[in-house]
């Protein structure tokens, strides 16, 4: 940051932002619907105009007129991206002219939503922001407005960070429930762009300064930047579109911003120059004022903080080690066993999950920036990377929506160069492992020794103190028992002695023992009493996640045990099954009532004396032959199908691990492909396809909903299937199926296609070229049974 | 601006499911239950509309001081007798996006009935958008005509929503192909009129009678 900018930062004046643009647009002529940036190039001097009453106004600072200028919104109008966004530089520049004023680069959302939600990818997004933030290379600052999806905002940051080197605010849309409309929440958003390393942070639009100030104040305790604070002129109404706060009143109450540590006044919709001339005279004789609250240790994804104020438990079991399961689901590119694991663990209780996705004959980097984006989707708290590779480290780092951990660094010079700076460019909290070039140290003092040069590397290049984690390491105590000590003294020292928070793997204590629940159990609790913050360890064992919510309740953490009580309040009155009760139910009859847990012992027991494919021909495929046939004839739903087809998955899942565990052959009848066509999203009726079909023993390849056509024609054609199964929700995704299935016609002619999805008609299906159409899941099943004889 | 509870109407979502005659037993029915729930907690439901003036002309009709014009004879026997539209969006949020997506990771029965939910969550809001409309302007009003119904082209659709702010304003996104997300979202136009409106053809109501899919939708009462 330099000159007169800089001078502003520093100082401790208020800056003066400027207010609303569309709205003066609209005065002049432009109608709504319309483009708002076409007009830096068709009518430059009303934007030279406009421009010039907010500095007469007082703005020190005013913005482009570019909020919707990327390649996306600009398609409608024709201009190129770096025309528009230089044509409104200058603009600005020339109504700036010989007042000092600075020229704010004003970037919007996109317009799109990003993965998993929408079909926008991370990377497309950065590219779509980082071509503005070139275009606009002549502005002073780059400012982020009127953002709603901290993913969205993760994206830009980095571009703007990558791409040039001017300073950085942001300010964000939130509601009166404290949240965006995609979920983001305040904390979040604090955490997750101050670790990143922006300049100022704030929120503008949404609502009236008075119903701003909860927000205000409460992003206020999240972070020490400076604020910034651009509300609308209250609230409008929709039959009239006038906003309901005069500038006298929305002047009175933005004063009541700067005690808060607000640096930066100006006003979004419904604002007029006279409402910034107002609050530049009320503000005149006003000093910022810096906030220096303790911001708490704590991680993020975009809805959920978790603050480390307390024991909270990182689920372990995302990773392959020792899995045949997992090993095999990555094998296979099976994300959705992934996910069941994540949801599993958060269920149990875990606060935070460490994904571990490396195998030696896997791409690691793709396979984790995919598991990180998947889970991202779909839970609700923060992940902690874990990886060997600082290759695979940046790439989840870069596509993570929050603040995570990074798991890990170690004592070791190269380590501490490699993944240190990672840590801070990308803003993570980090893990250091108390090991070095020489191994494990015995001695808790060495340990300690190491967390300590952790610590000091990090602080040399900014990392904050809260963001270190040390790990003093377990050793198995059938190998090393005398040394188990060591690691728990070492917790301590760390603990008190250095005000770290730490972490500590627990389940390897008892690797070799027998009952190895107690022995974990029982150092699980040594280690909190000692200073244990972060336990990784698998939540779904009851009596470990139990001893971490007693801890709580001891120590007066849990007040008047109210989480405690909430979990184990009731338990004792389930009736339990007596040991050794005899299930007397059978296979079918369990599947036909989709009673799961049944299932799952049904068939472990008839494993011991029956084949697994005899299980799958006699009597899981006749139990769901049934359920079709009574759901063709309208006296069973799809609902009550859908329940017996999970059932009879969770047949299928003891199964596979069965096999895998014994080493027999599979049961699989025939692979085929299953997507969702390119620009839909809708896919829930191939999900529920994919469940029938699995159930009937079909291996299914899912690729997924916005699925390019080639890739289909590429994957099938790897595969070898003989079936492909496409589906299509909306009429403008249709052309996308009838690509897809000229170019499976063209370059894999021998495979049959199957189409299906609300809009798709027989008719249609012959039209395009299909070979099957499926009026219905159950349909599904009848083709595969016909293309592959079985 | 409290969040919005929705009412969500259950015959609706008993509907969606594929049920007719039938009622569904008491297990789906605790399903549906507990998807509300779910979605309740997670829902952001929002609306936002806008009254403006029509022009009928020959080629279209045009809304007044924006960018739009409405081609086709759907929506010109939609509008007739109409001097003014409420153009609107109603949405439930990403939040229910993103619930219906974890259980189809886990429980797709769950997410079935958790998108049947949604989809009578988001038709109820726009019930509550249109009795707002109605309150506030005391008009006569035809019922909600959305692009791509009949011959009105989706491809409106980004215009509709620039006009109305919609990403602003509720928080609606608009892909490559004129998808919306989140979701359950749904955009709208409602004739309005001080004089009584042929009901016979155009009711408010929004009813399977008036939809020309009627004989060829799984979901209709015909």
């Amino acid at each position: 940051m330099t000159g007169k900018l800089k001078t502003l930062f520093d100082n401790k004046q208020m800056i003066i932002l400027d207010g609303a643009m569309g709205t003066m647009l609209q005065q002049n002529g432009l109608k709504m619907g319309e483009l708002p940036e076409k007009l830096n190039l068709d009518r430059p001097e009303w934007l030279i105009d406009i421009h010039k009453q907010y500095i007469a106004a007082g703005s020190d600072i005013i913005y482009t007129n570019t909020f919707g200028a990327n390649r996306l919104k600009l398609k409608r109008c024709g201009y190129t991206v770096e025309e528009t966004v230089r044509a409104a530089v200058k603009n600005a520049r020339a109504a700036a002219e010989d007042t000092g004023t600075l020229v704010a680069l004003d970037i919007g959302p996109i317009g799109q939503m990003l993965e998993p939600t929408g079909t926008l990818s991370f990377e497309e997004a950065y590219d779509i922001i980082r071509e503005q933030v070139v275009a606009g290379s002549e502005a002073d600052l780059i400012v982020f407005e009127t953002m709603s999806d901290l993913y969205e905002l993760k994206a830009g940051v980095l571009a703007a960070k990558e791409n040039s080197d001017l300073p950085i605010i942001c300010t964000l849309t939130f509601e009166s429930n404290l949240r965006t409309f995609t979920g983001t929440s305040i904390s979040s958003s604090a955490l997750t762009l101050e670790s990143l390393g922006i300049d100022a942070i704030g929120v503008n639009c949404s609502l009236g300064p008075k119903e701003l100030y909860p927000i205000v104040e409460e992003m206020s305790k999240w972070t020490n930047l400076p604020l910034v604070v651009k509300p609308n002129a209250g609230l409008p109404d929709p039959v009239t579109n006038e906003y309901d706060c005069s500038p006298e009143e929305f002047t009175e109450l933005m004063k009541a911003f700067i005690p808060l540590g607000v640096k930066f006044l100006g006003g979004c919709c419904g604002t007029a120059p006279e409402y910034i001339r107002q609050v530049s005279e009320m503000s005149a004789g006003a000093l910022y004022q810096p906030q220096h609250n303790d911001i708490p240790a704590a991680v993020c994804c975009a809805t959920n903080t978790v603050v480390i104020d307390q024991p909270r438990i990182i689920g372990e079991r995302i990773n392959p080690t020792g899995k045949k399961r997992f090993k095999e689901a990555l094998l296979a590119g099976d994300i959705d066993y992934i996910l069941s694991q994540a949801i599993e663990q958060t269920d149990a209780g875990a606060d935070i999950l460490d994904v571990n996705v490396g195998l030696p004959s896997i791409d690691e980097k793709a396979m984790m920036i995919r598991a990180v984006k998947e889970l991202q989707g779909v839970v609700d708290v923060p992940l902690q990377i874990d990886s060997t590779i600082p290759e695979v480290l940046e790439a989840a780092l870069r596509i993570y929506n929050g603040k995570p951990i990074v798991n890990s660094v170690n004592g070791e010079e190269k380590s501490l160069n490699t993944v240190l700076p990672l840590v801070k460019k990308y803003g993570a909290s980090v893990v250091g492992l108390t090991l070095d070039e020489n191994g494990i140290p015995k001695k808790a003092e060495e340990r300690f020794a190491i967390a300590q040069r952790i610590l000091d590397r990090a602080l040399v290049i900014d990392i904050r103190k809260e963001d270190v984690y040390i790990d003093c390491l377990t050793l198995t105590a059938s190998a090393e028992q005398e040394n188990v000590y060591e690691t728990v003294k070492a917790v301590e020292m760390v603990k008190t002695r250095l005000g770290l928070r730490t972490v500590l793997g627990v389940s390897n204590i008892s690797f070799g023992l027998p009952n190895r629940e107690l022995v974990n159990c029982n150092f699980l609790q040594m280690a909190l009493t000692k200073g244990l913050d972060l336990p990784i360890m698998n939540p779904n064992i009851g009596s470990m996640t139990g001893a971490v919510r007693a801890y709580k309740l001891l120590m007066n953490i849990d007040v008047n045990s109210v989480d405690f009580i909430s979990h184990y309040s009731g338990q004792e009155d389930k009736p339990k099954p007596a040991a050794g009760e005899k299930v007397t139910m059978d296979l079918p009859s369990a599947v036909a009532s989709g009673l799961k847990a049944e299932c799952r012992s049904i068939t472990k027991e008839l494993l011991k004396t029956t084949e697994p494919m005899e299980i799958v021909n006699t009597m899981l495929i006749p139990a769901l032959d049934k359920a079709g046939a009574e759901f063709e004839k309208g006296k069973l739903f799809l609902p009550q199908l859908i329940q017996t087809a999970s059932a009879s998955q969770v047949c299928f899942e003891v199964i596979k691990e069965h096999i895998l565990a014994t080493g027999e052959k599979t049961v699989s009848k025939g692979k085929i492909i299953l997507a969702t066509v390119k620009g839909d999203i809708h896919d829930i009726g191939k999900n529920i396809v994919k469940v029938l079909l699995e159930n009937y023993g079909y291996d299914v390849l899912d690729l997924g909903r916005d699925v390019d056509c080639q890739l289909v024609v590429d994957e099938a054609i790897k595969n070898e299937v003989p079936l492909v199964g496409l589906s299509a929700l909306m009429t403008t995704t249709l052309g996308s199926m009838e690509t897809t299935v000229k170019l499976l016609k063209e370059q894999y002619p021998e495979c049959k296609i199957m189409v299906g999805g609300a809009v798709v008609t027989p008719d249609y299906a012959e039209q395009i070229g299909a070979d099957y159409y499926a009026n219905d899941a159950k349909e599904s099943v009848d083709i595969a049974r016909r293309v592959f004889g079985n | 601006m409290e969040k919005r509870k929705i009412n969500i109407n259950k015959a609706e979502v008993i509907r969606f499911l594929g049920y007719r005659e039938k009622r569904p037993g008491k297990d789906v029915m605790s399903i549906i239950d507990e998807c509300e729930n779910a979605l309740q907690e997670v829902m952001m439901p929002a609306f936002t509309f806008r009254i403006l003036g029509l022009r009928h002309k020959y080629e279209g009709i045009d809304v007044m001081g924006t960018d739009l014009t409405l081609e086709g004879n759907d929506i010109a026997r939609h509008l007739s007798g109409c001097d003014r539209c409420a153009l609107m969006a109603a949405t439930v949020s990403v939040g229910a996006d993103r619930l219906i997506k974890s259980y189809e990771a886990q429980d797709m029965t769950k997410a079935l009935v958790a998108d049947a939910v949604a989809s009578a969550a988001v038709e109820a809001l726009c019930d509550d958008a249109v009795t707002e409309i109605s309150n506030r302007t005391r008009s006569f009003l035809t019922w909600r005509y959305s692009p791509g119904y009949g011959d009105l082209s989706l491809d409106i659709q980004p215009v509709l929503l620039d006009i109305l702010n919609a990403q602003r304003q509720v928080g609606i996104t608009l892909g490559e192909n004129n998808i919306m997300i989140p979701r359950k979202s749904v955009t709208a136009i409602i004739g309005l009129s001080n004089r009584s409106l042929d009901l016979g053809r155009q009711s408010c109501e929004k009813s399977c009678k008036n939809c020309r899919m009627r004989y060829k939708c799984a979901y209709s009462e015909y």
